[in-house]
């Protein structure tokens, strides 16, 4: 993982944990504040359903009231008719007023029922439910006259209240709608409803408005006539039969508290990116100053460990030199083999520095087959197992197995860990290098049959500068540069070990898929 | 992979090429209520169809707004001594059957219309068949046309492609770009339905409201409301049978501002802006008045007995043919009426002596010089000095129609007579 990308993990997850509880909290917040707002224009629209409905019983008392006087002032003069009918230039709305008895035909008052007709004639107030007439609501009425056996009857046009109604207004979209007893419109604030108001055609609320006025109580959010979600206030006029509903978008009333919403999004995200703009930029300076710090401690464990073997390898150079000085034709066998010994011992030095600073890249790699590279590992290790007097053998994969790499490095990481392997085993054991295809992956083990490792050593096995074989040259590079090496070809490294039985290092890498499913192909042979 | 990107690039192509969802050509739905009729040159005041004249029979000439004329099927119009005007016909104008308009279609057109035309060296001596009657008048009345296979053909930018007995449809002889196109009439039962399919988009313009109704068109998104000047006005004409003094002193109290306040709504008047004597509106004692009143005058009929007072007698609210009757027989004393006031020329139609539409039978030597002189001022002076009625309330007219209209203007003579020119915003 590169420094910038931990930089930014660590960032990611310090800001996260810093501005994220307290978004939580302020969401939590303003849900409560939102289901509160909602609550608080529920009730507002409910309390303009109410002063209108108010309203609107005041205005038919008072429409009543004046019928009645006009009744009293009229009723027993001799012209009248022509006085009743000079009331509709003052009072329109009381319509035209007619003496009835019961010679006067019907159709007067159409919506007045017979028995009620007969109740008015015995001086009983009645009044029928309201109904639409030709493009108003009506009402219509009788009160006493003063004279026996007739009423001044009507029809109240309440074209006025629909106009009340209609003009309702709450915030930019809200309006008001008045149903009658079966639920069907009356006035509508919402120009696209009010088309029911005239064709008498159910919409949404319909049902939810006379049930309203047998006590059902009606819902405070709905979808309306136009299909909107809206929320509602509503009231009853149980004597007039009239049910009135204040609705308003819940998009319009419920804008401030989603505009808060809003608000908040953006300034936790403002405030997380810079969080972690701040944090990117200080763990960054952090993570250089350790990187400096842990180059000056590899570079001083580099320093300790070359001391420390080269100066091993100086004083035995000493000795061969000491041996050289006395010119003893005898010792010079011995020389010449100790010097051989030191010169090769040097070069693996070498190579093993040397291994350090090879990169590998991916648009190097060629293919190669497992199982060839096995032999080519085996033949390369077996000098070096016939000195340690161990049998080396190859177990392959019953066909071919490509994979894709750097065959150098590749062969560089193998014979490493075979070389640990022949390092750990006893003279007359055996070390197995084996091929195969295990999980979709391309596999070689080198399995040996020494002491094992103790299980407090596997967990830093692969960490730098941790052998413990000092005996020799041994920095301590040879499995972190094994594990790169692997990690560098998309592979991974494993390793299994039971004290006293042996241990068994696992290079698994990626099967190059085409070479593998033809594995005849000359063309791509390495 | 290839094959991933030329699918993908195919799909865009696709997509590209794929034409938008096609926008519905605008059809301008115009809601009437009552008996559609037949749509004739000649005007039938009871056949709501006459609403499409103006597009598709043309006059000679139009009136703009200002009342002065301007060139419609004749392109020169000189008036000459009398009640005679030369008139010089455009050469362009053919029938929407594709024939062409000739003198002989002008002239037979015109004597429908109560006016003879005579050939005179490339034009036509227009004159009127009744010397009585004005030739401005009648002119603006007729309209031209032909017959063809038993129908009316007209040379207007619009003609007809069906009728039922419900709907009239038209359709605009060459298209435009940009404007209305096909016009359709539709007949509804009653003003509720009228009113409720206007609301619910089946129709989008419906013409001849009361402002009261206006309330029904506030706030609707897709509808906006438009006004235009009234033509006639409200009035009270009086029995030419009372004496000169006393049809001046029931002009005064008639046409005060308390009666037009007692029968219409606030600012529903033309004359509402204006000052009015309100003060001497005293009537000489004598008999009382009988007033009749037919349709939609109940309201003016009874403001008016109220302004009366003591003289105010018997107030009858009858059907418009019984009114009609009893006019002719001069039974009444004060009748409620509508008559042409614009363009002054039609004065000439209502108070001339004897013109077609001087139904109470009232006759000024004066008036009748000053009209025939075509003198309007002097005739409107005249007519002051003895007054035929109270002219109480000249009424917008009022129209609510499609908001993607840019352009409604109403009238100024027929109500619609602009639709051709309306522009739809695209």
């Amino acid at each position: 993982m590169t420094r910038q990308r931990i930089a930014l993990l660590l960032a990611v997850l310090v800001a996260a944990s810093g501005v994220l509880p307290v978004l939580i909290l302020a969401v939590l917040g303003l849900q409560i504040l939102r289901q509160r707002g909602e609550r608080a224009s529920q009730e507002a629209l409910q309390a303009i359903a109410e002063q209108a409905a108010a309203r609107i019983a005041t205005y038919i008392a008072q429409q009543r009231e004046m019928l009645r006087a006009v009744g009293m002032a009229v009723g027993n003069q001799p012209d009248a008719p022509r006085r009743l009918a000079d009331v509709a230039l003052d009072a329109p709305s009381l319509g035209k007023l007619r003496l009835v008895s019961a010679e006067t035909p019907r159709g007067v008052t159409p919506a007045l029922k017979p028995e009620q007709i007969a109740a008015a004639l015995r001086g009983t107030e009645v009044a029928s439910d309201t109904y639409m007439a030709e493009l108003s609501p009506a009402l219509d009425v009788c009160v006493p006259s003063g004279r026996p056996g007739s009423a001044f009857c009507t029809t109240l046009d309440l074209l006025e209240l629909q106009r009340q109604v209609q003009r309702i207004r709450v915030g930019e979209k809200g309006y008001a709608l008045a149903f009658d007893r079966t639920g069907k419109l009356l006035a509508a604030g919402s120009g696209a409803m009010r088309a029911a108001v005239l064709s008498r055609d159910p919409v949404a609320e319909s049902p939810l408005a006379a049930a309203l006025l047998t006590g059902t109580a009606a819902p405070a959010r709905l979808r309306n006539g136009e299909g909107l979600d809206v929320l509602a206030g509503w009231a009853a006029l149980p004597a007039l039969g009239w049910t009135i509903a204040v609705e308003q978008p819940a998009d319009e009333a419920l804008r401030g508290a989603r505009t808060a919403l809003g608000l908040l999004a953006l300034g936790a995200a403002v405030t997380l990116l810079l969080s972690m703009a701040v944090g990117y930029v200080l763990v960054r300076r952090m993570l250089a100053a350790l990187e400096l710090e842990e180059r000056f401690r590899t570079a001083g464990k580099i320093a300790a460990g070359v001391t420390h073997d080269l100066g091993h390898r100086l004083t035995i150079l000493r000795q061969i030199e000491q041996l050289a000085a006395m010119n003893d034709p005898d010792y010079l066998p011995r020389i010449r083999e100790s010097l051989a010994t030191e010169v090769g011992t040097l070069r693996r030095f070498v190579s093993d520095f040397s291994d350090l600073t090879r990169e590998a890249k991916p648009q190097d790699f060629l293919p190669i087959e497992l199982n060839t590279f096995a032999d080519s590992v085996l033949a390369g290790a077996q000098g070096y197992a016939s000195e340690a007097n161990v049998a080396l053998e190859l177990q392959r994969a019953p066909s071919e197995l490509w994979v894709s790499g750097d065959r150098y490095l590749l062969e560089r990481a193998a014979l490493n860990l075979t070389r640990n392997a022949i390092e750990a085993s006893k003279p007359g054991s055996r070390v197995r290098l084996r091929v195969d295809r295990s999980d979709g992956q391309a596999m070689l083990a080198v399995e040996d049959q020494g002491a094992g490792i103790p299980a407090d050593r596997i967990a830093t096995l692969f960490d730098s500068f941790s052998s413990t074989k000092r005996s020799g040259v041994h920095l301590g590079m040879g499995l972190p540069n094994v594990r790169r090496i692997v990690a560098a070809h998309g592979g991974a490294i494993s390793v299994k070990s039971k004290p006293g039985e042996g241990t068994t290092f696992r290079l698994s890498l990626p099967v190059n898929g085409p070479h593998s499913s033809s594995p005849s192909a000359p063309a791509t042979m390495p | 992979m290839k094959r991933s990107v030329r699918r993908l690039l195919l799909l865009t192509l696709v997509v590209g090429c794929t034409a938008p969802p096609g926008r519905e050509p605008f059809v301008l739905r115009i809601a009437i209520w009552g008996p559609l009729g037949e749509l004739a040159p000649v005007a039938d005041d009871e056949a709501l169809a006459s609403l499409a004249q103006p597009w598709v029979f043309e006059r000679l000439f139009n009136l703009d707004a200002t009342g002065q004329l301007k060139p419609g099927l004749a392109a020169r119009v000189e008036r000459l001594s009398g009640q005679r005007v030369r008139l010089e016909l455009r050469r362009d104008a053919t029938f929407s059957d594709g024939s062409s308009v000739t003198e002989e279609d002008v002239a037979r057109s015109l004597q429908a219309g109560g006016l003879q035309a005579t050939q005179s060296g490339g034009g036509l001596i227009v004159a009127p068949l009744d010397s009585r009657s004005p030739v401005d008048a009648l002119l603006l009345e007729a309209r031209i046309f032909r017959q063809s296979h038993g129908k009316f053909v007209g040379s207007g930018p619009f003609a007809v492609v069906f009728q039922t007995e419900t709907e009239l449809r038209l359709t605009r002889r060459t298209p435009q770009a940009g404007h209305v196109n096909d016009v359709r009439l539709i007949a509804y039962p009653s003003t509720k339905d009228a009113f409720a399919h206007t609301l619910k988009g089946d129709a989008n313009l419906i013409v001849d409201l009361e402002s009261r109704w206006l309330e029904f068109f506030r706030g609707v998104p897709s509808l906006q409301i438009i006004q235009g000047g009234g033509r006639s006005t409200d009035a009270i004409a009086f029995n030419g049978a009372l004496p000169r003094s006393e049809r001046v002193q029931l002009a005064r109290a008639l046409e005060a501002q308390r009666v037009r306040e007692l029968a219409y709504a606030s600012a529903e008047c033309a004359e509402s802006s204006g000052t009015s004597d309100d003060g001497d509106g005293a009537l000489a004692a004598g008999a009382a008045l009988r007033v009749l009143s037919w349709g939609p005058f109940e309201r003016l009929a009874l403001a008016t007995r109220r302004a009366l007072g003591d003289r105010g007698g018997e107030l009858s609210h009858v059907s418009p043919q019984e009114t009609l009757v009893r006019m002719k027989s001069r039974d009444f004393d004060l009748v409620a009426v509508r008559p042409l006031r614009w363009p002054p020329s039609s004065m000439s139609l209502v108070w001339r002596t004897g013109a077609p539409h001087n139904f109470v039978g009232y006759s000024n030597p004066a008036v009748d010089r000053a009209l025939d002189a075509g003198d309007w001022p002097a005739a409107e002076s005249a007519l002051r000095e003895d007054p035929p009625g109270a002219f109480v309330c000249t009424r917008n007219q009022v129209a609510v129609v499609d908001v993607r209209i840019k352009n409604p203007v109403l009238g100024p003579y027929d109500l619609l007579e602009t639709l051709p020119e309306w522009e739809i915003a695209q």
